[in-house]
């Protein structure tokens, strides 16, 4: 091979490189800057545009202001003793009406072009892709239109999303800084938010908070996944409700409801414990833990031998098993207190089904087998049968 | 019909450098009891600064606890986010209601208006130590209900939180803060009747120094606004007591409602803060470079103007509450009005400082670093009245640190200011000046590497009132603790200063930083009268009068060619 070849060969791939870079580019979120975050939605470019233009007319006008107050103590500063200046002017009436106009015309400037990308954000397209979502105290449930539940938020690339908000207690604020949305969830009446999101994220193997788990392909950085935060203020686990937003393409968000929807129903009834059990205690960890540890609700460990010597457990009595009274627990929290503990469970009526509450009380019974610290099975538990290895 | 006795040339002062030194409201009765019942304004106003200031110690407390608990993600100092949550109710809480809203007014201004007016003492004395002891009653309620559980509300009260949440304390602090709002009422409408009735003769509105405009402006709004907080916080109280639905959804009420009432008084709460202390800083600007104010006029105007428009901006405060889109962009488009009169202000003092002749004391570095401050606080407001941005922003950190720059910036430097001002007045004590300034100096750097940081944090998307945070924030919340132990530091050395020119301080004379407004006309600190007789009111922005006099280590006011004291000087004054 000549040399010269072999130039025009490196050549060609550095040029096939850059086109592929700058394809990549443009099919990628904006890069983070000093004040912004990524911007994966479809209106943050129209957001940190404003913020930008704000940003500038505050350098420009800080240093002008900053800076005249620093040439001006500089130039007449004065000495005890020194004689005063007497020749300064008591006021200027054109000065002051120019320095009252200038102000008014950059904030109208301001106000419409902060106008105009607000009502970007306001008005959902007429096709959008509905997803209900529900807050509590403290975690998040995200309902599809097929009957599907997940705890983090998985969306359909290239489409416009729009989330219906709920909240079953006080005030929450969904907020996902990379797509610039934010919206108050007020108990009462439903609220709206909506995005787009062009690029997808992937889906990861287990949930990317957990070390362990591996993600799939198109998901190497976990990184990658939006952050979806409560941004009003809800109480004692106000700053865990962090979850993540993942963005799937169509097809395989497609196929991830169907999967979602029916993930429970491929367990066999004798599996669920171990196999659903952790994912639904996932969402119960805020308050309950499962190793004795106070909480904001009580503890699990050792809740199956408690529940049975209430003296209003058992035949003939209120809840005629204990069984009863934790699915009656689950359902309508306020019906049965322990005391010492406050009324503030919300109720998961319509986010749990029996098949649910079955694995919450099978998961109940073999607390034992399960690691304290992360609600998970114990490693010396082989998590495909649930025996010992 | 009465005729106006005009003192002779330099009677004023002659004549009160002749009183009895020791004589002085301080020390013209003794006893604990006579501070107590005391209905002398100066006294009153001391007592509440140094209650204020106690106050202020132990919000700080709890500021410098959130920091040093959000060094590290997850727990640091405290493994319950309840706990947490109790510490920033507390810090907010403290620091608004008993703190930063009587701080001027109630403290500076108890001690310096009715001086600075020409008058013996406020209107109503009786309802000005009763109003002091509401203050008392809010700050004793506010200690109950820490006995009885405390409260984790955040300071804002926001339902149905605030009518459901277990914490025992929430009904004895709602009651504290209605309380406070009354000492609030009581000390505006003191101060309102004292500006129209006890101005003396030839105290005409546009001869009052600016500090009494922005004091009269902010009366006005302690007397329409604070009502609807009492009422709001009576109605939480009734909802949370007997359960009758008015915010709470769930027994049909609404808490979109609440926001609506509760920011009708918070926001202009915030001008009740600022505008104090825009005044305390329009006269230590105009007093320290020893010349007329630029633009007296439009200075006094845009501090009513602000208290006309902090009524009609509020609902920016819930741009993303579910209020409707017309009222969002209409509240948006209100509030930048606001920002016009504040920029005027600034454009104002900036203006003062040309061609005058600059004395950096320690009061002065405050205005500059209040100057540098508001600027940022002010600025910083633009991205929050823009609708789009204030989306983004709205309950994150960036929403944390611009109202830090105003109300802690802004308002409780030019407190701070205003106290080194009026201190040698107030005590007849001066303190060591290069302390003050170095003091200055690190609370005015370790406030921006505090509050900066946090600028970054919010737009970053860090929410606010998070105990626990992602590692990826760490680096700025580490940045933003540093920074508020420097501003420990510097206050730390601010007391000292003080405090220790009350031990060891030179005697202050009667005006030692050149001033033309009444209160440095008598004697530091005041008899206890004030004025033996209706003073001569001058033009307080005309300084061509004052002349330093190193005999006595201050300034004398030399009226002899002022043709309205002396006849025969007729045109030998200049004129402006």
């Amino acid at each position: 091979m000549s040399m010269t070849h072999q130039i025009l060969a490196h050549a060609a791939s550095q040029v096939s490189a850059l086109a592929a870079y700058a394809q990549t580019s443009t099919a990628a979120p904006t890069a983070p800057t000093f004040w912004m975050p990524i911007g994966a939605s479809t209106i943050s470019q129209g957001v940190d545009y404003t913020l930008d233009v704000i940003n500038w007319i505050c350098y420009v006008s800080f240093a002008l202001v900053i800076g005249l107050m620093v040439w001006f103590v500089i130039k007449y500063r004065h000495r005890t003793g020194d004689k005063f200046r007497t020749d300064y002017p008591h006021h200027n009436t054109p000065l002051e009406i120019t320095w009252s106009v200038i102000p008014t015309i950059i904030v109208i400037g301001i106000f419409v072009v902060g106008f105009r990308s607000y009502l970007d954000i306001y008005t959902a397209p007429k096709n959008a892709f509905d997803i209900k979502v529900t807050a509590q105290k403290w975690a998040w449930s995200f309902q599809y239109p097929n009957g599907a539940i997940s705890d983090d938020l998985y969306v359909p690339a290239g489409r416009p999303v729009r989330l219906v908000l709920r909240s079953s207690d006080v005030l929450h604020a969904l907020y996902i800084p990379d797509f610039r949305v934010k919206r108050d969830i007020v108990p009462g009446r439903y609220t709206y938010a909506w995005f787009q999101c062009d690029f997808p994220t992937g889906q990861p193997g287990k949930s990317p908070r957990d070390p362990n788990a591996k993600t799939v392909t198109g998901m190497e950085d976990p990184a990658q996944a939006h952050r979806l935060s409560c941004a009003e203020y809800c109480g004692t686990g106000h700053s865990k409700m962090n979850r993540y937003v993942y963005v799937l393409d169509e097809a395989s968000f497609a196929q991830w409801m169907i999967d979602q929807s029916q993930w429970m129903d491929k367990i066999p009834e004798e599996e669920l414990y171990f196999k659903a059990g952790p994912k639904i205690y996932a969402r119960c960890q805020q308050c309950h833990s499962i190793d004795g540890a106070l909480g904001i609700g009580p503890s699990w460990k050792g809740i199956v031998e408690r529940v049975k010597a209430y003296p209003f457990v058992g035949e003939g009595k209120e809840y005629g098993t204990w069984e009863d009274y934790v699915r009656t627990s689950v359902l309508i929290p306020g019906k049965y207190v322990v005391p010492t503990y406050g009324n503030v469970m919300p109720s998961f009526k319509g986010q749990l089904n029996d098949k649910a509450i079955d694995a919450v009380i099978a998961y109940m019974q073999q607390l034992d087998k399960f690691d304290p610290k992360n609600g998970k099975l114990k490693p010396e538990f082989d998590p495909a049968t649930g025996m010992k290895k | 019909m009465t005729t106006i006795q005009l003192p002779s040339p330099g009677a004023i002062s002659d004549t009160i450098e002749a009183r009895p030194e020791s004589d002085n409201y301080l020390t013209h009765t003794r006893g604990i009891l006579s501070w107590i019942f005391t209905l002398d304004h100066k006294r009153i106003g001391v007592m509440y600064m140094w209650s204020v200031l106690g106050a202020f110690l132990l919000g700080g407390t709890f500021a410098l606890l959130l920091r040093t608990e959000l060094l590290t993600p997850g727990p640091t100092i405290t493994d319950s986010a309840d706990t947490y949550n109790q510490w920033f109710t507390l810090h907010g809480a403290i620091m608004v209601f008993l703190v930063i809203i009587p701080s001027i007014p109630a403290a500076l201004g108890n001690i310096i208006m009715p001086i600075m007016l020409g008058a013996k003492d406020v209107a109503f004395p009786r309802l000005n130590l009763f109003s002091y002891y509401l203050w008392v009653t809010g700050a004793i309620l506010c200690i109950v209900s820490l006995s009885m559980g405390g409260f984790d509300t955040g300071w804002t009260f926001y339902t149905p939180y605030s009518t459901t949440t277990t914490a025992g304390g929430v009904i004895p602090v709602l009651t504290a803060a209605f309380v406070l709002g009354f000492s609030s009422i009581f000390t505006g409408l003191n101060f309102i009747v004292t500006v129209h009735k006890l101005r003396p003769p030839g105290m005409t509105w546009f001869r009052m120094p600016l500090f009494l405009w922005s004091i009269y402006a902010t009366a006005i709004i302690q007397v329409l606004a604070t009502p609807v907080l009492g009422i709001t916080l009576l109605l939480l109280i009734v909802e949370r007591t007997v359960n009758i639905g008015i915010f709470n959804p769930s027994m049909g009420g609404d808490p979109v409602l609440y926001q609506h009432f509760f920011w009708f008084y918070s926001h202009p709460a915030v001008y009740i803060m600022i505008l104090p202390a825009m005044g305390i800083i329009s006269d230590i600007i105009a007093i320290n470079s020893h010349r007329a104010i630029f633009g007296y006029r439009f200075i006094a105007f845009s501090s009513i103007a602000i208290a006309m428009f902090s009524f009609i901006v509020w609902g920016h405060h819930m741009f993303t509450s579910g209020q409707s889109a017309l009222m969002n962009t209409l509240f948006s488009a209100i509030s930048f009005s606001v920002a016009i009169p504040s920029a005027v202000k600034v454009f104002n003092w900036i203006a003062t400082l040309y061609k005058g002749s600059v004395s950096l004391t320690t009061p002065m570095w405050y205005a500059l670093a209040f100057l540098f401050l508001f600027t940022i606080g002010g600025l910083t407001g633009l991205h929050l009245a823009t609708l789009s941005t204030d989306v983004h922003l709205h309950d994150t950190y960036f929403v944390v640190a611009h109202f830090h720059y105003v109300m802690m910036g802004s308002a409780l430097i030019g407190m701070i200011g205003g106290l080194h001002h009026w201190w040698p007045k107030i005590f007849g004590r001066m303190y060591d000046q290069r302390l003050g300034t170095i003091a200055c100096w690190i609370i005015f750097i370790g406030f921006n590497v505090t509050f900066f940081t946090q600028f970054i944090l919010g737009s970053q998307g860090m929410p606010r009132r998070y105990y626990d945070y992602q590692p990826e924030f760490q680096i700025y919340h580490v940045i933003s603790t540093i920074g508020s132990y420097i501003m420990a530091v510097g206050f730390t050395l601010t007391a000292i200063t003080l405090f220790g020119s009350l031990v060891n301080g030179k005697k202050a004379p009667a005006n030692p930083w050149g001033g033309r407004s009444l209160e440095w006309q008598c004697a530091s600190p005041p008899p206890f009268d004030n004025f033996a007789k209706a003073p001569r009111v001058g033009d307080c922005y005309d300084f061509t009068v004052v002349h330093w006099d190193p005999k006595i280590g201050g300034y004398r006011v030399d009226e002899s060619n002022d043709p309205e004291v002396n006849p025969a000087a007729q045109g030998t004054k200049a004129a402006h």
